[in-house]
């Protein structure tokens, strides 16, 4: 199968690389389409706690896009309280074969980073975040402490 | 403008004056005839006719060869290839005279606009035997990879994978390179040597089929439920179309139910309105009133808006409950909705009353129209009946009363129109052309209620005064068009 032999080549260079923002990078032996892993923010709302996601592959991957969902709860204007999140490199329309999950973690990461409140999940939190900066890093920060994972150790 | 106020009163030949721009088509008022609703009395002669549009019914078959013909042209002036062509025609909304001036004058600006090529090549370097395919991270031999114009290489293995995705996700004519950030598009000669599949080749070309109809501004579906019918005019135009094989009759542009004289964009926001506010509007729908002479309980068994009370004889009118008296004359008043002229004054809740008011005024009388419709289907009905009766009971012949008919089918063609005359009021400014259009649509009024009362009984009706009501009725439907459906 296509997506079994590119996922687990994709797996073993990105445990090699050792990313900075995403890890704990866990794969269920018997299924290699479900990987759950750490996302490590490095801004000031967030850089206090770490946040669990899952990425689900389909069947059909690398021709169809993988799914994103947070497991940790998290304040943020791209993600909503069930964990969706609006990532557009993963979107059915945009999604290129050739995008490899290193590029999608990335890409998530940078969204963590900085929220796009132009298009949000949350539209509440999007206007805090847009009209009182200061109030959102607070909420989020405070948000953070009491839901988020601990931060691994390097 | 004046003229016009009076012409609808007394001269009905000032519409025959003839405006040429339309001769030379004598070829296609053949299919205009298919028309079997439209037995007109005098029907007045195309050019002079606001709706006439020409058209043809094709079968998928003659819409596939005037197709390849449109790609055969563009082949044959530009020396290219079909698969080429067709995306070229496709990216250009078929404008093929457009496609050729391009590609004579700069065939790579259009290559590139047309996404056919990209901005700069992909300089990819294969050194030895075998690379790495992107997609499935293998090695693979240089001969299985293949690329498009844009140069990126991926295995022959994951192109096809690719294809069978897109296709049954639907996708045909929009497939990408595969890689990131790579929008040349898929040709469909690769994608035919790629795919292996034989029953997504099927797929394939019946989906791209319909993408390359649904992207010809010459061609429209026919909306009926299953019907194969592919409608083709030399222009996209608001027009009425009437599909012979499944008997509906839609808008060519937009291909929601024919609507003259509101244009596409506001049927489409009316009907979205309508749908939206359809819970406000209900209390409305309730079928009885009462008599406002006796206060008897009065049910709309008829299309008729001239209601004669079965009790005490009085002649009302439907939608506005005053004497029918004051409708006969030239001024009918009752589709013309009254604003409140110190509106801008009141308060916001007092204006979004107002506003919720005006949309209900119009929408009672669009609603009332379409009920009017199904009511007159019974009144067909019975006349037939009722002829079949007297043929039978040979006074006359079946020929001797088509004149019945007739008549039905024109007040259902005249009602249509007046129904569609409400979401064009509501959306219109108000103006000195509001006003001539308020007038005219109360004319059209009139007259259709005069008709519809005469068609209602029709054997104490005489002869003549029905064929006299049914020239009326037309010639004021005509004018309206034509002096406020663009043309």
């Amino acid at each position: 199968m296509a997506a079994t032999r590119r996922l687990a080549k994709e797996l073993a260079d990105l445990r090699k690389a050792g990313l900075k923002n995403f890890k704990n990078i866990n794969v269920d032996e018997q299924n290699i389409l479900l990987w759950q892993g750490l996302v490590v923010p490095d801004c000031e709302a967030y850089n206090k706690g770490a946040f669990k996601i899952q990425i689900d592959f389909p069947a059909e991957y690398p021709f169809k896009p993988p799914k994103i969902t947070f497991k940790t709860k998290i304040y943020h204007p791209n993600i909503d309280e069930k964990g969706q999140v609006c990532l557009p490199i993963i979107s059915a329309e945009n999604w290129k074969p050739a995008t490899k999950t290193d590029q999608v973690i990335q890409s998530l990461v940078a969204l963590v980073n900085e929220p796009e409140p132009e298009h949000p999940l949350r539209a509440d939190l999007a206007e805090e975040f847009s009209k009182d900066r200061k109030k959102f890093i607070k909420n989020a920060q405070e948000f953070t402490k009491k839901h988020s994972e601990k931060r691994p150790t390097d | 403008m004046s003229d016009d106020m009076n012409s609808g009163e007394s001269d009905h030949d000032s519409d025959t004056d003839l405006s040429d721009h339309m001769d030379e088509d004598d070829d296609y008022c053949g299919y205009y005839d298919n028309d079997t609703n439209d037995l007109d009395i005098d029907k007045p002669k195309k050019t002079d006719d606001p709706e006439y549009f020409e058209f043809e019914l094709l079968q998928l078959e003659d819409v596939e060869r005037f197709l390849n013909e449109e790609v055969e042209v563009l082949c044959s002036s530009q020396k290219i290839k079909p698969s080429l062509a067709k995306m070229l025609l496709h990216a250009h909304n078929w404008k093929k005279e457009f496609v050729i001036e391009c590609h004579s004058k700069n065939p790579s600006k259009l290559l590139v606009d047309s996404k056919v090529i990209p901005k700069t090549k992909n300089q990819q370097l294969l050194a030895g035997p075998s690379a790495v395919c992107g997609v499935c991270l293998s090695q693979v031999a240089r001969t299985d990879l293949y690329d498009l114009s844009c140069g990126h290489m991926f295995c022959g293995e994951c192109w096809d994978s690719y294809c069978q995705v897109q296709i049954q996700q639907g996708t045909t004519l929009g497939i990408a390179c595969m890689a990131n950030d790579c929008d040349v598009m898929m040709p469909e000669d690769f994608l035919y040597s790629i795919l292996s599949k034989p029953d997504l080749r099927n797929r394939y070309s019946q989906l791209s089929f319909l993408e390359y109809v649904k992207s010809h501004p010459a061609l429209r579906f026919c909306p009926g439920p299953n019907c194969p019918i592919i409608v083709k005019a030399k222009d996209c135009r608001a027009k009425k179309v009437l599909c012979s094989t499944c008997h509906t009759m839609f808008c060519f542009k937009c291909g929601l139910e024919y609507h003259a004289p509101t244009d596409c964009d506001v049927i489409k926001k009316w009907l979205t309105k309508c749908a939206d506010d359809s819970e406000t509007a209900n209390y409305i729908s309730a079928n009885t009133k009462d008599c406002p002479k006796c206060h008897v309980c009065i049910e709309k068994n008829g299309g008729c808006n001239h209601m004669q009370c079965s009790k005490c004889k009085y002649d009302f009118c439907w939608m506005c409950l005053g004497d029918w008296k004051a409708h006969g004359s030239e001024y009918y008043e009752c589709s013309r909705y009254k604003e409140n002229p110190n509106i801008a004054n009141e308060s916001v809740h007092a204006q979004a009353r107002e506003a919720l008011k005006k949309y209900l005024f119009y929408f009672e009388r669009w609603e009332n129209h379409a009920k009017s419709l199904k009511l007159e289907e019974q009144t067909l009905d019975k006349i037939k009946s009722r002829i079949q009766e007297k043929v039978m009971n040979s006074t006359g012949t079946w020929i001797d009363w088509q004149y019945l008919l007739d008549a039905a089918h024109l007040l259902k063609k005249c009602r249509y129109t007046l129904q569609y005359t409400y979401p064009y009021a509501y959306y219109m400014e108000k103006c000195a052309r509001k006003q001539l259009f308020e007038y005219q649509q109360a004319q059209l009024e009139a007259e259709v209620e005069n008709l519809s009362w005469k068609v209602e009984r029709a054997e104490i009706t005489h002869r003549g005064d029905l064929e006299n009501q049914m020239d009326i009725a037309e010639k004021r439907r005509l004018t309206l068009l034509k002096d406020f459906l663009d043309i």
